[in-house]
């Protein structure tokens, strides 16, 4: 039955215009869509083929094509079976359509996606501040935060240098690199 | 007859005039209040990351914690020793201070974790505050991510050997000091920053006002500060008032 069912999605989304079906194993399958057809496609799954479980919506920052990719996670518990459905938006401005009439749990992913990569959802019921209530800087997941320059820039780091590593270190033993040319230099900040 | 002591201002110190003591028992009185102290140390059952699973183990029958008479507290104005269990965030960081302050002196931290000695895994995070001892005295830290209930089990041992010897007294630190410590949180939080306890008082009342105390920090603590108000008792039953 549940292979009957599968074979009766792929004829369906194979007879849909405009969409890219690849099918990953026997319970995954990858749709890739316009942003502008995602909205029906999702209605289209939930409404007709079962999928009425959305997982999560996740979000890839695509920074030199400058576009956001979306992906929609939805499950059907008849099927047993995953539909991703990916689409790409422009980075600038950041702005898609919520489907939080069509899968209600989306309200959460989209807050969270507006408050870690600043993609504003048009007609989501809330888009305040979710997890990063007291934090005021750039959406810290966009790939041109840079973390790095933000905690040198915030934080001090422990010297590590006490006297019985200098000890050590007259013998010929010790640290082979030093926590100022490691990684967590702060040469950047002190250049700059 | 009692004199007032005076009280000094911003920017004054105080002389510090030693008292003579004249009871030969003194000494030994302080020995053993100091040893009475080191034998039953309530720890606050507030655990910030993930190293606090190895505080179950330390505490229950096979390392078992309290043979060392050191049991969890759930109340911070009960307890002496406050564990910071791995990574601190900057929203959690705002809550170990006020938990801090809350804290009855003598009061002692225990950094537990590579995170809270220099942020460890979460090094590049700009979620987590890398040195714990910016913004409070630490008396000990147990490094290792995350550190066996052996090693917590010796670092307590240890802080207990230091209160025994009266060497564990960072904690007035936070009052000789507190110019420091509100300026690395006032780095991190913004300058509104301000918490309902008025450290500096405090410091007046244990007498460990010092002129690191006050500062340009403090000052602008001052501008910023809001005074607390009593919350408004309010009872809103229907029942209830009807009846009176």
């Amino acid at each position: 039955m549940t292979k009957d069912l599968s074979t009766w999605l792929d004829t369906l989304l194979s007879e849909l215009q405009g969409i890219e079906v690849r099918r990953k194993s026997s319970r995954r399958i990858r749709v890739d869509v316009q942003p502008d057809a995602l909205p029906a496609l999702l209605e289209l799954l939930r409404g007709r083929a079962s999928y009425v479980h959305l997982s999560a919506i996740s979000c890839v920052d695509w920074i030199e094509e400058n576009e956001f990719e979306l992906v929609y996670h939805v499950w059907s518990y008849e099927i047993g079976s995953l539909v991703s459905a990916h689409t790409r938006i422009a980075r600038n401005p950041g702005v898609y359509i919520s489907v939080y009439d069509i899968y209600t749990p989306a309200a959460f992913f989209e807050r969270d996606i507006h408050e870690m990569f600043g993609v504003f959802f048009e007609g989501s019921p809330d888009m305040s501040k979710f997890i990063l209530t007291e934090w005021d800087g750039p959406p810290p997941m966009r790939k041109d935060f840079d973390s790095e320059a933000w905690v040198n820039a915030h934080f001090d780091f422990q010297d590590y240098q006490p006297d019985w590593l200098t000890e050590i270190e007259a013998k010929g033993g010790g640290v082979a690199v030093r926590p100022d040319e490691q990684r967590f230099s702060r040469r950047d900040v002190d250049a700059s | 007859m009692t004199e007032l002591i005076k009280t000094p201002r911003a920017g004054e110190t105080l002389p510090v005039t030693a008292g003579k003591r004249t009871n030969p028992l003194a000494n030994v009185f302080d020995e053993l209040v100091r040893f009475a102290q080191s034998r039953s140390l309530f720890m606050l059952h507030y655990c910030t990351g993930c190293g606090a699973i190895e505080l179950p183990p330390a505490m229950t029958s096979r390392f078992d914690m309290e043979r060392l008479g050191i049991q969890p507290m759930v109340s911070p104005r009960q307890a002496d020793i406050l564990l910071v269990t791995g990574y601190v965030s900057v929203k959690t960081l705002k809550r170990v201070i006020l938990t801090y302050e809350q804290m009855g002196s003598p009061k002692y931290v225990i950094g537990i974790c590579s995170c809270t000695v220099n942020g460890g895994m979460y090094w590049q995070s700009y979620a987590t505050a890398k040195k714990l001892n910016d913004y409070m005295p630490v008396d000990i830290y147990i490094a290792g991510c995350m550190p066996r209930p052996e090693a917590v089990i010796a670092g307590l041992r240890e802080l207990m050997e230091n209160i025994r010897q009266g060497k564990a007294d960072s904690w007035k630190d936070y009052y000789r000091h507190y110019d420091h410590y509100l300026g690395h949180q006032q780095r991190l939080f913004g300058e509104t920053w301000q918490t309902p306890t008025d450290v500096i008082s405090e410091a007046r009342h244990y007498g460990l006002f010092g002129p690191d105390t006050l500062g340009t920090h403090t000052a602008l603590l001052e501008q910023h500060q809001k005074p607390l108000e009593a919350l408004e008792m309010k009872v809103d039953i229907p029942e209830l008032t009807a009846r009176r």
